[in-house]
């Protein structure tokens, strides 16, 4: 059987490349680079993190075979030269116009020529990443240059070994791209702290292992019809079925949801991928699949409900990269992003209470959040054991509550981090604070800095009366609005918007441009259309916005700034 | 146009005046703007006013790409029965792959002296280098001059909002976060490296004052402009401030083109200046 099949292939392996090989070779680089499109631009960080060469390297190849799709030429120096010239109008991103020098030096390497020996190939894939270094002012390794002239190196060696073949040379170019663009962390460090491969490396790579899949399946082509190798397999035949062994992604998530069909939801996943596991209740289901396309099942899946406990793997790679899933935008496109660490090395924790507010505080930086507020206060341990428990070695500690000050003062002490104790009195304070930091400066820089912007907001919160009494000189009865200005009463009335109304008098607006309104968790929606409206008419310059901070105790808490 | 032997050429994210551009013969290569399959040429088929208006309502929000080495060695081509040579002055390596694309096009170009200038920087910085070429004898001296000034340029941004700065990935993810459902704004300084985001701030007023307090440490200026995306109201009122506390300095105010509008959103306000 096997000696069969060896048999078989010495005689009809392909020994040379001619144009229409070579052509072939290209459409099917391009559609694997075409199906693994998202899967570059998702490990995009360098040099600019934009998430686009994979589409950028798409649409350079694209423009590079633009040209040769109706080309019958069997030169294959004809079939180069229209793709360098391609490649060059259309380069885009810095790995497109990299791709062009590849192409170009390609070209120039096969001037001339009909066809290509095995010898002749490496060559000029060698040719190919020496230009591509040329082109370059300052070259960087563990970037596509290093994974070209890896290429060419390894090319070089199949080519000088007995028996070599065209797929002998083509397949230990594709490996060694493997081989290459995983080792690209080891170069470059913005890699390895993101934990990603390099991406216009990978792209490199797609595009080889679709030169691979091409010349292998012609030489599968030329066995079954038994003749020499004629014309290509058109590109979308190249075989773009994901390999048992690899090449996926262990794509784990919980998904919250209502009525959801149980049953439904795996064969919908099942179809996304292999390994699929789907269990759960129709409102809490828990999903478990290996895809080559972990954006297009969670994409599916938040459609579904939210997602929580997102974990992607990719299980080609050494290490594991886990991804942090956000729930995907209004588009549709998932935000997938590499859990990364802050360079300063500075975490922060903050006290709050309510759903709205501990969302707002967590989208601004916010890495430990503690529950508490004005009726529950957090011990000193609640918050050292949050301080604890970040990666950092400094944090950054918001108390936001005049009533919790005192217990995280101790937390410094107690703790083994450099703690760093900002002493704000209410959530306004705290967003004020939180908004202020800044991940390239120090914990001390930043203690100074937040301290300050605390100082440039107001504070009113406004709750009802528990009960008869005098507070701070103003007599109150039970079930009065009152409002406090920074912690402390200082207006009492029968509703939210004259109430209001005093006390933004009371702090002169003129120096003031935007009033924050957190809705609080027992305030209706009428009672807040009221107050902004009242807000609005006294104080028409004021830009007003609203947020839902879903805070218990006070029905709203605003920040004037 | 003055009969200097060489020309300058740029691209369509420096902001260059019109009046510039025609004084001094300047030459704008185009970059591109892609709203889903749709690709534009920066102010060439699509006016800066018709770009914000089709931001506003996209729902995708676009992407955009530095203009090919062919298109820049066309470029150079058309050029070369007219001078001996071209300074080429773009957009910064720290932000775009532009530059990359005009050394390749410039390197196929043979019997033309093409020198490509890195300006480290974003918008008008890059049209006052054009100014500083176009003003200079020879092309030895428009590439000393221009080079002893790629390194002063300085850039302060006030983004109204982060969404789409935070989308098209610009700045080094670590260094700002995402605002959350709260509107924040954010001050963004260009120095010759990599975008860096300074202060986050909620309110316009407070940013603006920040922006000046910024500008103002790195007095004296030699260029001084104020660029803005659909706020010429705002870029007015920071002019205002300025000439009365820099009598006799010059003011160039200018509007952010669509491929950096893409970045900076809309209600940008940047001061752009060029120390001494």
């Amino acid at each position: 059987m096997k000696s069969a099949a060896a048999a078989a292939r010495k005689v009809v392996t392909p020994n040379v490349v001619d144009g229409q090989l070579f052509k072939a070779a290209l459409l099917g680089g391009q559609s694997w680079l075409a199906a693994n499109q998202e899967e570059v631009n998702r490990l995009n960080v360098f040099p600019v993190p934009d998430g686009d060469t994979g589409t950028n390297m798409l649409l350079t190849l694209q423009s590079a075979v633009e040209d040769i799709r109706e080309s019958e030429a069997r030169e294959i120096s004809k079939i180069a030269a229209l793709a360098a010239h391609g490649s060059l109008m259309g380069a885009r991103g810095n790995s497109g116009v990299i791709l062009s020098q590849i192409f170009r030096g390609f070209a120039k390497a096969v001037q001339g020529k009909d066809v290509l020996t095995p010898q002749e190939l490496a060559g000029a894939l060698e040719e190919a990443a020496n230009a591509a270094y040329r082109a370059v002012i300052k070259p960087t390794e563990g970037t596509i240059l290093t994974v070209a002239r890896e290429t060419g190196k390894a090319a070089r060696l199949a080519a000088d070994e007995p028996n070599s073949n065209v797929i002998s040379v083509v397949k230990a170019a594709a490996r060694a791209a493997k081989i290459a663009t995983d080792n690209t962390p080891t170069q470059l460090a913005i890699l390895r702290e993101a934990g990603v491969v390099d991406a216009g490396g990978y792209g490199l790579q797609m595009m080889l292992e679709g030169f691979l899949k091409t010349v292998e399946e012609s030489e599968e082509a030329a066995r079954v019809i038994g003749t020499s190798v004629r014309g290509p397999r058109p590109a979308a035949q190249v075989n773009l079925e994901l390999p048992e062994e690899g090449w996926g992604y262990c794509t784990e998530f919980l998904i919250e949801g209502r009525g959801m069909v149980v049953e439904k939801v795996r064969e919908d996943i099942a179809a996304m991928g292999n390994s699929a596991l789907v269990v759960g209740e129709p409102d809490l289901i828990r999903v478990h699949v290996h895809t080559n396309e972990p954006t297009k099942v969670l994409a599916y899946a938040s459609s579904i409900g939210n997602l929580t406990k997102t974990k992607v793997d990719d299980m080609s790679k050494q290490h594991r990269v886990i991804l942090e899933a956000e729930v995907p935008g209004a588009n549709g496109q998932s935000a997938l992003q590499p859990l990364e660490l802050r360079p300063n090395g500075v975490g922060m924790v903050a006290v709050v209470a309510g759903s709205g507010l501990s969302e707002i505080f967590r989208g601004l930086g916010v890495d430990g959040l503690v529950e508490g507020g004005q009726t529950m206060n957090p011990s000193t341990k609640d918050m050292l054991d949050a301080v604890d428990s970040l990666p950092y070695d400094e944090v950054l500690l918001l108390p936001n509550n005049a009533n919790v000050i005192l217990a995280a003062r101790q937390v410094p002490e107690l703790s083994k981090k450099k703690v760093h104790m900002l002493p704000t009195r209410t959530v306004p304070q705290g967003i004020a604070a939180v908004v202020a930091f800044n991940a390239s400066r120090t914990g001390d820089e930043n203690e100074v800095a937040m301290n300050d912007a605390t100082r440039g907001v107001q504070t009113i919160e406004v709750t009802h009366a528990v009960r008869d009494s005098k507070v701070d000189g103003i007599r109150v009865k039970k079930g009065d609005v009152i409002a406090l200005i920074n912690d402390k009463l200082t207006h009492r009335g029968d509703d939210y918007g004259s109430v209001v109304s005093l006390a933004l008098k009371e702090l002169g607006t003129d120096d003031y441009e935007l009033v924050t309104i957190y809705k609080g968790k027992d305030a209706r929606d009428g009672e807040l259309k009221s107050l902004t409206e009242s807000i609005e008419k006294d104080y028409p310059k004021l830009e007003v916005e609203v947020l839902d901070g879903g805070q218990q105790h006070y029905p709203f808490i605003l920040s004037v700034e | 146009m003055p009969k200097s032997g060489f020309r300058v050429v740029t691209d369509s994210t420096a902001d260059l005046p019109r009046a510039w551009a025609e004084k001094y013969g300047i030459e704008t290569v185009p970059l591109k703007v892609l709203f889903g399959n749709e690709s534009f040429r920066d102010r060439v088929d699509l006016t800066d006013d018709e770009f914000y208006a089709r931001l506003g309502r996209a729902e995708k929000l676009p992407t955009t790409s530095a203009p090919s080495p062919g298109e820049f060695a066309e470029m150079y081509e058309k050029l070369r029965p007219e001078c001996e040579g071209v300074i080429s002055i773009h957009l910064g390596s720290n932000v775009s792959a532009t530059v990359e694309a005009a050394r390749v096009g410039a390197s196929s170009v043979e019997g033309l002296r093409v020198e490509v200038i890195d300006s480290k920087s974003v918008t008008m910085p890059i049209a006052f280098l054009c100014k500083v070429a176009a003003e200079s004898p020879t092309l030895d001296e428009a590439v000393k001059r221009v080079n002893e000034r790629v390194d002063k340029c300085r850039v302060f941004a006030l983004l109204d909002t982060l969404k789409y700065v935070s989308m098209g990935g610009r700045i080094g993810r670590a260094s700002y976060l995402i605002g959350s459902m709260l509107d924040v704004k954010a001050i963004l300084r260009v120095a010759g490296g990599p975008v860096e985001s300074v202060d986050r701030i909620r309110t316009r007023g407070k940013g603006i004052a920040l922006t000046l307090d910024h500008f103002r440490k790195d007095l004296p200026v030699e260029y001084l402009g104020i660029v803005h995306a659909q706020v010429p109201e705002d870029a007015e009122a920071v002019r205002q401030t300025l000439v009365k506390e820099l009598p006799g300095q010059e003011i160039e105010i200018g509007e952010i083109g669509a491929v950096l509008g893409t970045h900076t959103g809309p209600r940008a306000l940047a001061v752009v200046y060029i120390r001494k």
